[in-house]
């Protein structure tokens, strides 16, 4: 829709961009291969791209070598391969590799490697392609660590407020700028260009205005020797109950190949709001009061309680209700309800069990073939008690 | 009398925890000149409650451990031929004692038995051509395992009608049990100390002779017996298919005396229908044979004896 760009230049002196070779050569393989770096920008600035080759030549013919190279992950820098080229040819590996690198912090930077040595011979390589897709055999290696010499990059600062860097420019569009109460304006900010990544955390500033939603950012990159190009897109939409002002919005940025700040800019924008028909609304006031006061966490409560006191219940029912079965299964209470005489209960008491019914029995010797007297009832409650008890 | 009984109690319950029921049972057998035989699991204490019985009283005992191989003459005991003087003398085998516990009398053969039970009868052991009487008192306590274990030869019924009661011991109880640990782990068990005399124990048995019975209460007892043999006399035509043999007229003599000891024990000065009711159980249990149908529902013989106590009228 619109694109603003204002340019600033840096006042500091102009880099230069020459060949630097900065270390050659590492013979702690015994000389078996040689080592050589270089980077086009020695001193960069944060987050500009340099671009760093690494070269590994066999010098040792007598041996058949093999690499296993790469960048020491650090937080002082990204990095990412670009391109590599492995000679194969047998008892001369010449390995090259390009990386872009985007330091993260100013001051000396080193670039640490991991490279391990892999030395075989012929007959390990022979025996290694003996073997089939059911018989697979390994290819065995003598594995060495070796520790190479950083590449020290010289990062300068960027200028304060930067918060991008390379060379981009802004595109945004925003499909309407009337719009009826709460109903969302599609928005979409696009950054594109050669540099860092061009992703920022709060692109749009909240408001109290207006409502923001956002997406997460759609990216498209590609590397290449000259950088990172990319494009990013936001996606967002706005909603407000009335007319409101986006501010405009400014992004510094910094590009280190021309060494010049400069501003992408979101230009102020006006969004004309039809107000809602609050009588044709059904929830007619924004964020209304409490109706009634809460008493749900009560009605929680009391539902637990219920719930704990059901189950106790029913548990004590349960209990109560088997006693009662069992008073009522069992075929001697029966049987001691209908004795009329002590004797029939005597009788009934010695044929079933005379050492549980002992007591009983005894009072009813002591009764029938004594002197002492005691009520039926209460011998047959007696009687029960203790066939209860066992 | 019943201060001695109650002596000889105490002094068992220091060596043996709980099992009431097995030593009411062999004290019974004592006083009334019966032989007991046991059927549990082991380690019920069986071995150490006759062992205790046999110190309070100050008598003999021996143990015989019943297996297949066992002979006659491994109990009764043998003629030995001298090979210096050319003559024969006699080995007498450990029935010769006051005591004896016949451990698991099922696990050998019929012979074996045979020999022992005759011995319980007559108490009397004829060795080649000499016969030798046993001493007073002669108590055998026979323990079988339940006969659905292995390895077992049950008892004929004739044999045991020998054996004037059947106890059927269980385990202890959980606290009975936790007392029998403690003691037994750390060997608390205090040291039973002679009690009664023999003379003293004859006495106790004539004393039991002559207790008091009704003749109603021995027509009861008859009666009880009788209901074995012909339930229907006694409206229990309900369990008459379940029966294949009554009780003995032996049966009759036992419960009888085991009622009397009953009614001693008990401190009683006669007997009461009471005392009758809580031996017949044991008196009668191992006497009445079951008919196959009986069996068959897994009938005990005990469900038979509850019914006709409960049915035959206690005067």
């Amino acid at each position: 829709m619109s694109l603003s760009t204002k340019d600033t230049y840096v006042k500091h002196s102009p880099g230069k961009l020459f060949l630097f070779f900065a270390i050659l050569l590492s013979l702690l393989g015994a000389e078996d291969f040689s080592f050589s770096t270089h980077v086009d920008v020695p001193d960069p600035y944060v987050k500009e791209a340099v671009l760093l080759s690494v070269d590994l030549n066999q010098t040792n013919h007598d041996i058949v070598l093999l690499f296993n190279f790469d960048l020491k992950p650090s937080p002082d820098y990204t990095f990412q391969r670009i391109d590599s080229k492995e000679t194969d040819s047998y008892h001369n590996a010449k390995v090259h590799y390009l990386y872009l690198v985007y330091p993260l912090k100013s001051g000396d930077v080193k670039i640490g490697f991991d490279l391990v040595k892999r030395v075989t011979n012929d007959e390990s390589v022979a025996y290694s392609f003996s073997g089939d897709r059911d018989n697979v055999k390994g290819l065995v290696t003598q594995n060495t660590t070796v520790a190479l010499p950083p590449v020290i990059l010289h990062v300068k600062p960027l200028p304060k407020g930067t918060q991008l860097v390379g060379d981009f420019k802004l595109n945004y569009e925003i499909k309407q700028t009337k719009a009826k109460a709460y109903e969302p304006i599609p928005f979409e900010v696009t950054i594109s260009g050669r540099g860092y990544l061009p992703l920022l955390k709060n692109l749009i500033p909240k408001s109290d205005a207006f409502t923001l939603f956002s997406e997460k950012p759609i990216i498209h990159t590609s590397h290449s020797k000259e950088g990172l190009q990319s494009r990013v897109i936001y996606p967002m939409a706005l909603s407000a109950k009335e007319n409101f002002e986006l501010p405009a919005i400014k992004i510094n940025a910094f590009d280190p190949k021309k060494e010049r700040s400069y501003t992408l800019e979101i230009l102020t924008t006006r969004f004309q709001i039809e107000k809602a028909d609050v009588n044709t609304l059904v929830d007619k006031v924004d964020n209304p009061a409490p109706y009634r006061t809460d008493w749900s966490w009560l009605t929680t409560l009391l539902g637990y309680l219920v719930v704990f006191g059901a189950g106790f219940a029913s548990g004590w029912l349960f209990k109560w209700h088997k006693k009662q079965r069992h008073d009522l299964q069992h075929p001697l209470i029966e049987k001691i309800d209908a004795c009329k005489e002590k004797k029939t209960l005597l009788q009934l008491l010695l044929a079933h069990d005379a050492v549980t019914f002992a007591p009983v029995i005894r009072k009813l010797e002591a009764d029938l073939y004594g002197k002492r007297s005691t009520t039926l009832k209460s011998l047959k409650q007696e009687a029960k008690e203790q066939l209860h008890a066992n | 009398m019943q201060t001695k009984i109650t002596r000889l109690k105490e002094e068992l319950k220091k060596a043996v925890v709980g099992q009431e029921a097995m030593i009411e049972g062999l004290l019974i057998g004592l006083l009334s000149d019966g032989h007991i035989l046991i059927e549990g699991v082991p380690g019920l204490a069986k071995t150490t409650t006759i062992n205790a019985l046999a110190k309070a009283l100050g008598l003999d005992f021996k143990r015989i451990q019943f297996t297949p191989d066992l002979l006659p003459s491994d109990i009764i005991g043998a003629q030995i031929y001298n090979p210096q003087d050319h003559s024969f003398s006699i080995k007498k085998g450990p029935l010769f004692t006051h005591l004896l516990l016949a451990d698991e009398i099922n696990r050998a053969p019929a012979k074996v038995q045979s020999a022992l039970l005759e011995v319980m009868q007559e108490r009397q052991v004829t060795i080649a051509d000499e016969t030798f009487h046993l001493e007073k008192p002669f108590l055998v306590m026979a323990t079988q395992n339940p006969i659905e274990q292995e390895g077992v030869y049950a008892l004929p019924e004739a044999q045991l009608d020998r054996f004037m009661m059947k106890l059927v011991v269980t385990h202890n109880s959980e606290e009975e049990e936790l007392e029998i640990m403690r003691k037994g782990a750390t060997k608390r068990f205090a040291k039973v100390e002679k009690v009664l005399e023999i003379e003293e124990l004859f006495a106790l048995q004539d004393a039991l002779e002559k207790m008091h019975i009704d003749p109603e209460l021995e027509t009861y007892i008859v009666q009880l017996v009788s209901a074995t043999r012909e339930p229907e006399r006694f409206g229990l035509a309900g369990i008459a298919d379940d029966i294949m043999y009554g009780v003995s007229p032996r049966a009759s003599i036992d419960l009888y005396k085991a009622a009397h000891a009953k009614a001693f024990l008990r401190g009683n000065d006669f007997v009461t229908p009471a005392d009758i009711g809580m031996v017949i159980h044991d008196v009668l249990r191992h006497r009445i044979v079951l008919s196959y149908e009986a069996r068959a529902k897994g009938m005990k013989s005990d469900e038979i004896i509850t019914k006709i106590v409960e049915t035959v009228p206690i005067p």
